[in-house]
């Protein structure tokens, strides 16, 4: 993706974000006393003032954009461009993210994380598969015995099975 | 309470196994950190810092102090043996470092990058012991507008953090900002984007947005190109530095040491931009100096001195104002504040005895820097043998306990993930992550601090100008603007120029 490109697309997102906010999100989400006599103390004056700069922000982009050069420029996207595999891991990654999140309650953190290492270790292709399966079962437990038994932290147990 | 009342106090915090034992691991922690490339001290820090919850306050600031000091110089090893820098802060160490561990001698390199390391650590820790209390005394008489003021002018220090774009820079911090809107108001307590989820009326955890913002985001860039990290490591070479070559070189040291407490105790620029200017002053004062570039010994040393000069001094504006001086402060404040701590003038009145035990701690993590460095050394070896591809799940592990740990509350795991995905959305944009976080802690007190005065004020503007300490916060932020958008202005028209000059 070119510099200009670059800048001209966050300058148009930021320029959206702003409008969405002054129009949308602030009026329909921020909350003030009606009874308030002077704007600079609304707990929406804050918000407003960010949002316009945000659209501020949006318009110099947009003319920094104008002003680049066009031309090739190398960033993550292009040196990493992996093709479609890459966009396939990632929804994976989205998927264990949301697994993680839908197991912790009934599984316990523990089993949870132990799933969520494995999985991420072979989705990121590990050359050593016996490896990372002990560490999925080693570091959790581990992690654990830290937390719930030194820091005194309640860590998750859930439905099934219990660790002492 | 006298100095020496105080020091004794600071003596009886730290003078247990716990905190050296908490500092030196700190130490080796930092160093294996700074030293895997794509890990880095932020990194570290942050991971880290769950860790010490269940610790005295002063244990677990001790640690991540270890972690910190620990983390700059680890940055030097990968740049030297593999030409990549473990911190940015480490880049300048390359222009010497790498050409002298072609040569075979990579050992000496690592060696000088060490002594130089250590010496500037002990300079630095000097000056915050002697200029963070003056300064904290003087903010003793700071109220809301001065306040006000002061974080005003520390939101400026984005530009330092800004990298190429200072536009996205600002875009960041505004996002930063408004995600620090989120939960009740300060003052009606009323909801401000809450969604009436009673998790998001405390507003969003700072810990899950920082570890969400800077460690998920590896573990994504992980996912979408599993082999990026793929590179081979160089061997140590015969040649040892020499105390010989340290005293050519103490000049240089002790110069860039300045220059990095100088540009330390300035919230926002940074360990990099220090390393580089101690860089340039050693070569254009070295006697050597058409061998910098090619593998001098003084180069290394002056980059190495340059960028650890600055750790000791970020601590002078977060202990005596409760400004972060960069990234790595930033978070560290998390851990103050985890402990029911504010940095700021009056933690030298209410917590004196651990502001002392910290001095001491920070001088007694010099000499447990130079014996932790002189192992990590030689067991670099090993630390670059750690598959990054098993390495990576287990960070997300540990994320997953430490976020969870804070409050004991699930939602904040997915907070952790979704700011994941915000950091990595802007990683590919190349939108910097370091002025939304620092937006992000600055926010809540510029709005508090602006409300409160206009409140004590009744409603009048003139407030922000009362005084000698408001006046000398606004000339500064003007100049720093001025200097920014000149900065920006010859920078576009070096940019335009180029092509021209290429064609």
């Amino acid at each position: 993706m070119s510099e200009r490109r670059l800048q001209m697309q966050l300058g148009i997102g930021a320029c959206l974000a702003s409008a969405f906010l002054i129009f949308a999100a602030i009026p329909n989400w921020v909350a003030a006393p009606s009874n308030i006599k002077n704007i600079l103390l609304s707990p929406m004056f804050w918000p407003y003032v960010l949002a316009g700069c945000t659209g501020v922000v949006g318009l110099g982009l947009i003319a920094a954009g104008y002003r680049t050069a066009e031309g090739p420029s190398e960033d993550f996207v292009d040196a990493h461009d992996e093709g479609m595999g890459a966009w396939v891991r990632m929804i994976g990654m989205a998927l264990i993210m949301v697994g993680t999140m839908a197991l912790m309650p009934r599984l316990g953190m523990v089993w949870t994380s132990m799933l969520c290492f494995a999985l991420t270790a072979f989705l990121v292709k590990t050359r050593h598969p016996v490896a990372a399966v002990i560490c999925a079962v080693v570091l959790p437990l581990v992690l654990y015995a830290f937390f719930a038994h030194v820091a005194g932290v309640a860590i998750p147990q859930g439905n099934f099975v219990r660790l002492p | 309470m006298s100095f020496i009342d105080s020091l004794m106090a600071g003596l009886s915090l730290v003078a247990n196994l716990e905190s050296f034992l908490a500092l030196a691991g700190g130490v080796a922690i930092g160093v294996f950190g700074g030293a895997i490339p794509g890990m880095s001290a932020t990194m570290a820090v942050a991971l880290t810092l769950p860790f010490t919850f269940a610790m005295q306050p002063i244990t677990g600031i001790l640690l991540l102090l270890g972690v910190y000091k620990g983390g700059i110089f680890g940055g030097c090893i990968p740049a030297i043996l593999i030409k990549t820098p473990g911190t940015p802060a480490s880049s300048a160490t390359i222009l010497d470092g790498y050409p002298m561990a072609e040569k075979g001698e990579a050992g000496r390199a690592l060696g000088m990058a060490l002594w130089a390391s250590c010496t500037a650590d002990v300079i630095s820790n000097l000056a915050l012991i002697v200029f963070a209390g003056w300064l904290a005394s003087f903010a003793l008489s700071f109220g809301p507008p001065e306040f006000f003021t002061l974080i005003l002018f520390s939101l400026t220090i984005i530009a330092g953090v800004s990298g190429d774009s200072l536009l996205r820079g600002a875009l960041s911090a505004i996002l930063g900002l408004l995600l620090a809107t989120v939960g009740l108001d300060l003052i009606y307590g009323t909801n401000r984007f809450t969604f009436g989820d009673p998790n998001m009326m405390g507003g969003l955890n700072f810990i899950a947005v920082l570890i969400g913002l800077f460690a998920i985001p590896e573990v994504l860039a992980m996912v979408w190109h599993p082999t990026a990290h793929l590179g081979k490591a160089r061997s140590l070479g015969n040649n040892w530095v020499s105390f010989d070559d340290y005293k050519k070189s103490f000049r240089s040291i002790v110069r860039g040491s300045l220059i990095g407490v100088f540009l330390g105790s300035i919230p926002g620029i940074g360990a990099a931009p220090s390393a580089f200017l101690s860089y340039s002053e050693a070569r254009r004062k070295s006697k050597n100096k058409p061998n910098f570039g090619k593998g001098e010994v003084e180069g290394v040393a002056a980059s190495e001195a340059g960028n650890n000069g600055v750790a000791g001094a970020t601590l002078i504006p977060l202990l005596a104002l409760g400004v972060p001086g960069d990234v790595i402060t930033a978070i560290i404040i998390g851990a103050f504040m985890i402990h029911g701590l504010q940095p700021g003038p009056m933690m030298f009145v209410l917590n004196v005895d651990l502001i002392y035990g910290l001095f001491i701690g920070l001088i007694v993590s010099s000499i447990c820097l130079f014996f932790v460095g002189s192992v990590a050394i030689k067991g670099f070896k090993y630390v670059a043998d750690v598959p990054k591809r098993l390495l990576i799940p287990g960070v997300l592990v540990l994320c997953v306990y430490g976020v969870y740990a804070v409050n004991n509350n699930i939602f904040d795991v997915g907070v952790m993930f979704a700011m994941g995905w915000v950091g990595y959305a802007m990683m590919r944009w190349r939108i910097p992550a370091a002025p939304f976080l620092i937006a992000f802690i600055l926010g809540p007190l510029l709005e508090d601090n602006f409300r409160q005065a206009m409140l004590m004020s009744g409603s009048d503007w003139k407030v922000f100008f009362r005084g000698p300490i408001t006046w000398f916060f606004w000339t500064v932020t003007a100049i720093t603007i001025f200097a920014i958008v000149r900065m920006g202005v010859n920078a576009a028209r070096e940019g335009r120029n180029q092509p021209e000059k290429e064609s």
